[in-house]
Order: structure tokens, then sequence, then C-alpha cells
């Protein structure tokens, strides 16, 4: 299942109130942030997301896959209402809960790029539940070809989780989130956040 | 300590490597990267871009590269080379008509500095085909015994079905392991 996530009042249409930290420092960050490091409009490269996709590493089985929709319009970044940017920026999954139990997973991102070459494409991505941090990951894509689509799998073993802190995913949904911070160079030029939750039957 | 040690310690530490897979457009990269992690290749399309895999092998973080190989893709090969540990090479070994090409390109690739540290694993892919060169003719067209300085090997394979894929990627992480890993 995926949703939006409902985090009205925390967008900000003012260029100037945002604080883009540097990579180093979100390096540090154990919780969500309260908002978005930087505008839409930072994503000066035109960087798209096509698609995310799970699989069970040891089966093959692919257990989640959401892609763009190739025929939905075109949206508007300048002019987004606010109360439309979680829509864009924000994204909820419920993976239900024996996803909890699965040992190797392989996530792919695939992502095309604009007519400009990047130079030096870095991802941060951390998932944690409530101020306490599960997982990170910082990915150095480094140079990308004009006009290109690229995709990258990480095969991965699952943390392995405390009994207690896994009852805890599952009874407390959506409390579980993420924080996707991306950089061209020293640059923040995007900033995601996502939303988790362990209920539905299998 | 000199900085030979200090870039040795670095890597020891992470036990990362990187792999960069090159070759002419159709070799098969994306096939040999997809067969040798289990995915599906009914639908490979050619790669305008990089396919990124990162996986656990043998105690080692891999970050396998597979670059697009279309001609007009080749010119940014370059900008993969920095910190490369092992070059993967696939040859379409039923393609007689380019192998002169394919011969062409791998000399340049060689000539680099910034790889001139890489162990090279040549793939003769595609032996599930009829008519395919063997791995011993590809050696002889591609020159490769003339190779100095550097640790090679040539695997046949077939990314169809996954014949040799082990072999070559076993033979190119032991091969690693032991040049940089060597003080563990």
């Amino acid at each position: 299942m995926v949703g939006e996530c409902d985090m009205q009042g925390l967008s900000l249409d003012d260029t100037a109130a945002y604080y883009a930290p540097a990579a180093d420092e979100v390096l540090t960050y154990t919780e969500p942030t309260p908002g978005y490091c930087c505008p839409l409009s930072a994503n000066i490269y035109g960087i798209e997301f096509e698609s995310f996709r799970i699989r069970d590493y040891e089966t093959g089985q692919c257990l989640f896959e959401v892609s763009k929709d190739p025929e939905a319009p075109p949206i508007d970044l300048n002019n987004l209402p606010p109360e439309m940017e979680d829509q864009v920026r924000c994204i909820s999954y419920d993976f239900g809960a024996e996803f909890l139990d699965l040992k190797t997973v392989g996530t792919t991102l695939q992502f095309a790029v604009g007519p400009n070459e990047v130079p030096n494409f870095r991802m941060i991505e951390r998932h944690y539940f409530r101020n306490h941090l599960i997982k990170s990951f910082d990915f150095n894509f480094g140079f990308c070809i004009p006009n290109s689509v690229n995709t990258w799998e990480a095969i991965y073993d699952l943390p392995e989780l405390d009994p207690e802190l896994k009852q805890q995913l599952i009874d407390f949904p959506w409390e579980t989130q993420s924080d996707s911070f991306y950089y061209v160079g020293e640059t923040m030029i995007m900033h995601n956040k996502a939303k988790y939750a362990y209920t539905l039957p299998p | 300590m000199g900085l030979l040690t200090i870039l040795k310690k670095v890597k020891q530490k992470e036990h990362e490597m990187r792999l960069l897979m090159l070759g002419l457009d159709n070799a098969g990269k994306t096939t040999v990267v997809k067969k040798f992690n289990g995915e599906d290749i009914d639908l490979i399309s050619p790669t305008l871009g990089f396919n990124i895999k990162t996986l656990e092998y043998s105690g080692f973080k891999l970050n396998i590269w597979d670059v697009g190989g279309q001609t007009s893709l080749r010119s940014y090969w370059r900008n993969y080379f920095e910190s490369t540990d092992g070059l993967i090479w696939v040859v379409d070994s039923s393609d007689r008509a380019r192998l002169l090409d394919c011969k062409a390109e791998l000399q340049q690739l060689l000539q680099q500095e910034r790889l001139a540290g890489a162990s090279l694993l040549v793939f003769a892919n595609k032996q599930d085909i009829d008519g395919a060169l063997t791995a011993e003719e590809i050696r002889d067209t591609l020159e490769l015994g003339s190779i100095e300085r550097r640790h090679w090997k040539i695997v046949s394979c077939s990314a169809f079905t996954g014949a040799g894929l082990v072999d070559g990627i076993d033979w190119m992480v032991k091969d690693i392991a032991s040049r940089i890993f060597m003080f563990d």
C-alpha cells in the first residue's frame, strides 16, 4: 500500500526559511527532521525517481514495487500549493508484519537525470523508529551521464531487531520514518521523507 | 608510514571493493550482473547510464558498476575509473565482426593511469551460442598475453546459463583481496 503522508503545517514555501545541513551533520541525526531541508526547486539537475522495488533475495520474489505513472501530467513545482508538497515529497509504505522476518533484501532505485551531467551525486538515507536510528545508507553515485537512466540495487541483510523493538514497529504504524538526503557536491538538492507500517495481513 | 599504507588501511577497515564492468554494447554486461545476483534476465534493455549492485560476497562489500557500452556512452567511461580495484571486460564471443573494435577499446582502457592498479577479468561471454569463439581465441585476438604488470584472467562464461560467472568473480575478489587486504 502506498499513500500520502499527513504532515500538514510542515511545508515551507519560503526558500530563505530552509536550513540545508551538510552531509556530515545529517549523518549524526537520530530522528526525522521536523520539515524539509531544501525547497523542491533545489533539484536543478532534474533528477527524477522512476521506480523503487524491494525483492526477497533468498527467493527472488518481488515484495514491493512502485513506479512513476508515465501518463501522469507533470507537476509545476514552482506553483505547488504547500498542502500538496507532502504528496510529492513524502510516501507511506505498509510492508506487512512478515517483512520484519526477512533475512536479506535487495532494494532497487531507478532514477533519470536531466540534460546536464551531474558531477558528484550522493545519497544519505536515515531510517528511524521514533528517536532511534535503525539503519543508515550513505552511497556515492559519483558522476551521472546527461539524460541517463540509472539503477542502484543494494543487497543487504536486514538489521537484527530486538524482539521488543520489532513488536513496537508493528504496534506503532507510521512511527518508523526515513529521511533521504541527496547532495551534488556539498549542496543538498533533494530531501524526501517516508513513513512505514508493518500491519497489512499477508 | 607511507601514503600507500594509509590507503590500504582505510580500505581494509571497510573491506570494500569497487568493480567496474565495461565492454561493447550488447556484450551482456547487465545480464552478467543480473544472473550473478539471481535476477530475472528475460527483459533487459540497453543500459543508458549505469546499474550498480552493492552486495556482500565472501566477507567483502562489492560495488559492481555496470556502465552502458553504446558508442555515445563510451566517452563517459573515464568518469568511473577512480578507485577501481577490478576491471571486468565483457566480450560477446559470438560477435566476430566487432572483435577488433573490442580489442581497441580494451587496449585504450589498459593505458589509463587511473586503472593501472586494477586487476583485469575478461569474460568470454555467450559461450552458449553456436560458433562462439573460445576463450583461447579471444585471448589471442585481444593480445592479453602481452599484458605486463597487471593481474589478469580470462574466463569463459554464459550469462544466459550462468556458467562461469562465479568462477570469474571469485578469482577477481580473491586476487584483489590478496593485493589490498594483505594485512588481514
